[in-house]
């Protein structure tokens, strides 16, 4: 079994990741508050802005407008759907429109592997200027982007958190969140609230999207189905927490990692987010089944 | 409604528009992949067929390939290459005025799958020989099978079967003898560990038996490592084959391009590559993308085991032709080869040269028998990519490249360090091959223009 000392740099790595799931699943939160859809294309969407990004900066073109442009595809896309969709779907099960945004991850995933092909050799990579600088703590390495993808998370958590609570918009939010018809029945604009949190939840997967290519991997893949992670943390909170998700996103992205180095483990570290999740979903049925039947006594 | 669909028109095609405008699905990470050709600056692929200029219309010769292409694994560029090597043959008069048509089947590891694919391929297609598989589990699968109909298949191997039976011959090390050699330079440095990293895939245990042996002989500690593909944690990964090896040790890595790099670069992003004496890799690393998106910090840090002749630095009529056919064919199109110049494709290219090679001696009609006889009686052919001349023969098994160089990225380029070195007899399946077939000679080196 390795040391402490051992696990310390794991223990870095899985905060830096875990950061990102954080600000992921507080995405797919705050827009299943609004909007009752589980956002299964996030990864997809942040996916191929990320593949754009690399394309513009092959050729030349400024990174910081390179990097504006990750965020702009995802922002529209995800906006573009949600107006166009978000409406017709707006009476069906949570099941059936969570079933349709597989329908626009299949579709990014064919225009992606059509685009840039991930058959043959062909190796990409994304490198933010932040990469190549870093501090060490106790002989560990940490470098700025691993600092950015916690603080991201952390930022955006926190942020969301204060926005749905004390703003209009996010007031209006909560409230389509507990009754959809009364609060367009109160005159809220239902419609202008779903594209804000859409156009807020596409955004999202754009900086995820980054973050993720280049602490990960540029691969549409990977990328696509890094969103597991997120929406693990994200029903462990149950779609309505946001402070649970981005507790549940670090302990999912930091034991993840931590398992790295038990060689025993270490091939299965993949099945975290679903182990992690199942635990979380089976403990809470039973509490729930448990307070019922104290309930009904 | 109108005014929705409208909007959602407009949306798709700026996004389209956009993705279209900024992807450049032919362009590397960073600096060009492609090396032209150094003879001349005008691409000169008549020399691929016996008459120049004159398209093949005859009776086509049908031959056939497997090669596995999901994600994270990809063997796809070996068999475009090959494509478009008998594209060329085809252009340029063909093969006795027959054009070659060439059937590729990609699977994903699954052995049903695998199966239909070469019953398609010879009930179907009706080839009369297989060339350019490349598959994590196809010759385990097919083996038998190619052995009860007569084929004998010229391919990049990978699995034990493609060394270990009669009827398969590579013009590969494949990954087991590939990691030998990377780990006997790494042994040559006098490192005190080795770590020996690979993906988690069908045969971990026959490929990590020759790494192994090596360090057991050399009595140096080898630690064996899998990580599933593709890689999701690539910074943890770097660490702890770091911190395994130790300041002394060698981290030798058995991955295609794209995984090798996100470990590579995210140790340079760690700023840990220099926490061990060295790293290492098989074959699949020795591809200029790899080269070119490392940068300068990995020049005689990285060792790459170079089962084929390196092409960056070279100036001979066969590699001029290589890269001459991948500049015409292989950059665009059908078979375009997206990794570019490198292992993969010089695979590909080497294979599909000596299927050629074998089908002009054949004098008489173009059978499964005939076809397959000419395969296996290759003998001592010059493929200019390898260090020896090539054999195909009547052996229980087939390793007929059993030596090789490693090489080491160079400012974007991989350049020689070692010249042919034969793969050690410390190696069990290296020892009963060459008690059986020799030791095969040096190729000369063939004339440069």
């Amino acid at each position: 079994m390795p040391s402490w000392q051992d696990f310390q740099p794991f223990l870095v790595t899985g905060l830096a990741l875990g950061g990102v799931y954080a600000l992921s699943g507080v995405g797919l939160v705050v827009l299943y508050q609004a909007t009752g859809v589980v956002y299964l294309a996030f990864g997809a969407v942040g996916a191929m802005g990320a593949l754009i990004t690399w394309s513009m900066i092959s050729d030349g073109i400024a990174n910081w407008l390179c990097w504006l442009a990750c965020l702009a595809f995802s922002g529209v896309v995800t906006l573009a759907y949600g107006i166009t969709f978000g409406p017709l779907l707006a009476k069906r099960d949570p099941l059936v429109k969570a079933t349709a945004t597989l329908g626009l991850l299949l579709v990014l995933f064919g225009v992606m592997d059509l685009l840039w092909t991930t058959s043959g050799g062909e190796s990409r990579a994304i490198t933010l200027p932040t990469d190549n600088g870093g501090f060490s703590i106790a002989q560990i390495q940490v470098t700025w982007t691993q600092v950015i993808g916690l603080a991201v998370g952390v930022v955006i958590a926190a942020g969301t958190a204060a926005f749905l609570r004390y703003t209009k918009l996010g007031t209006a939010m909560r409230a389509m969140a507990n009754d959809r018809e009364i609060t367009a029945t109160l005159g809220v604009p239902v419609r202008r609230v779903e594209a804000a949190a859409w156009l807020g939840c596409g955004l999202l997967a754009g900086v995820a999207g980054l973050l993720l290519a280049d602490m990960v991997a540029l691969d549409a893949t990977t990328l696509t189905f890094l969103v597991i992670s997120s929406l693990a943390a994200a029903l462990i909170a149950r779609l309505r927490s946001i402070a649970l998700t981005f507790a549940a996103a670090i302990v999912i992205g930091v034991v993840q990692n931590m398992l790295v180095p038990i060689n025993a483990v270490s091939n299965y570290n993949d099945m975290t987010p679903f182990v992690l999740a199942a635990i979380a979903l089976l403990v809470l049925s039973r509490r729930q089944v448990l307070s019922r039947a104290r309930e009904d006594t | 409604m109108r005014t929705t669909t409208a909007f959602m028109a407009i949306i798709a095609g700026a996004a389209l528009a956009l993705a279209g405008c900024g992807s450049s699905p032919s362009k590397p990470s960073s600096t060009s992949s492609t090396t032209p050709p150094t003879s001349s600056t005008a691409v000169k692929t008549s020399d691929c067929g016996t008459k120049p200029g004159v398209k093949a219309t005859g009776t086509p010769i049908a031959l056939g390939g497997i090669v596995t292409d999901q994600s994270g694994t990809s063997f796809t560029d070996i068999a475009n290459m090959a494509a478009d090597y008998f594209t060329c043959v085809n252009d340029n008069g063909g093969i006795n005025g027959h054009p070659i048509k060439y059937y590729i089947e990609t699977e994903q590891t699954n052995p049903t799958q695998i199966a239909a694919d070469a019953k398609q391929l010879v009930d179907t297609d009706h080839v009369l020989g297989i060339v350019g598989n490349t598959s994590i589990i196809e010759c385990s699968v097919d083996s038998s099978y190619w052995q009860k109909l007569g084929y004998y298949i010229i391919d990049s191997g990978i699995a034990p079967e493609c060394y270990s039976t009669p009827n398969s011959a590579a013009v590969n090390m494949g990954p087991r003898y590939s990691s030998d050699g990377a780990v006997q330079y790494a042994l040559a440095q006098h490192v005190s560990k080795i770590v020996f990293d690979q993906s988690n895939v069908p045969g971990t245990g026959y490929i990590a038996a020759g790494p192994n042996a090596l360090a057991k002989a050399a009595h140096v500690a080898i630690q064996q490592l899998t990580e599933n593909v593709p890689i999701s944690n690539a910074d943890s990964v770097a660490i702890k084959e770091v911190d395994d090896a130790g300041p002394n040790g060698a981290v030798i890595l058995n991955f295609t391009p794209p995984e090798a790099l996100v470990i590579l670069q995210a140790a340079q992003k760690l700023n840990i590559e220099d926490h061990v004496k060295l790293w290492g890799c098989s074959t699949p690393c020795n591809t200029d993308f790899l080269a070119a998106s490392l940068g300068p910090k990995w020049n005689d840090k990285l060792f790459v085991n170079a089962e084929l002749t390196p092409p960056d630095f070279t100036n001979t009529p066969t590699m001029n032709l290589y890269k001459d056919i991948y500049q015409q064919y292989g950059t665009s199109g059908p078979n375009k080869v997206t990794g570019g110049i490198g292992s993969f494709s010089q695979m590909g290219f080497t294979e599909a040269e000596i299927a050629v090679h074998a089908l002009e001696s054949i004098k008489g009609a173009y059978t499964v028998a005939s076809v397959n006889a000419a395969f296996k009686g290759v003998t001592n052919f010059n493929t200019g990519m390898l260090c020896q001349l090539w054999t195909y023969g009547s052996y229980p098994m087939h390793i007929p490249n059993n030596e090789d160089y490693t090489v080491t990225p160079d400012n974007g380029k991989m350049a020689t360090k070692q010249g042919c070195t034969q793969i050690s007899p410390v190696d069990p399946q290296i020892a009963a091959y060459r008690k059986d077939a020799g030791t095969a000679a040096l190729a000369p080196p063939l004339s440069t223009p």
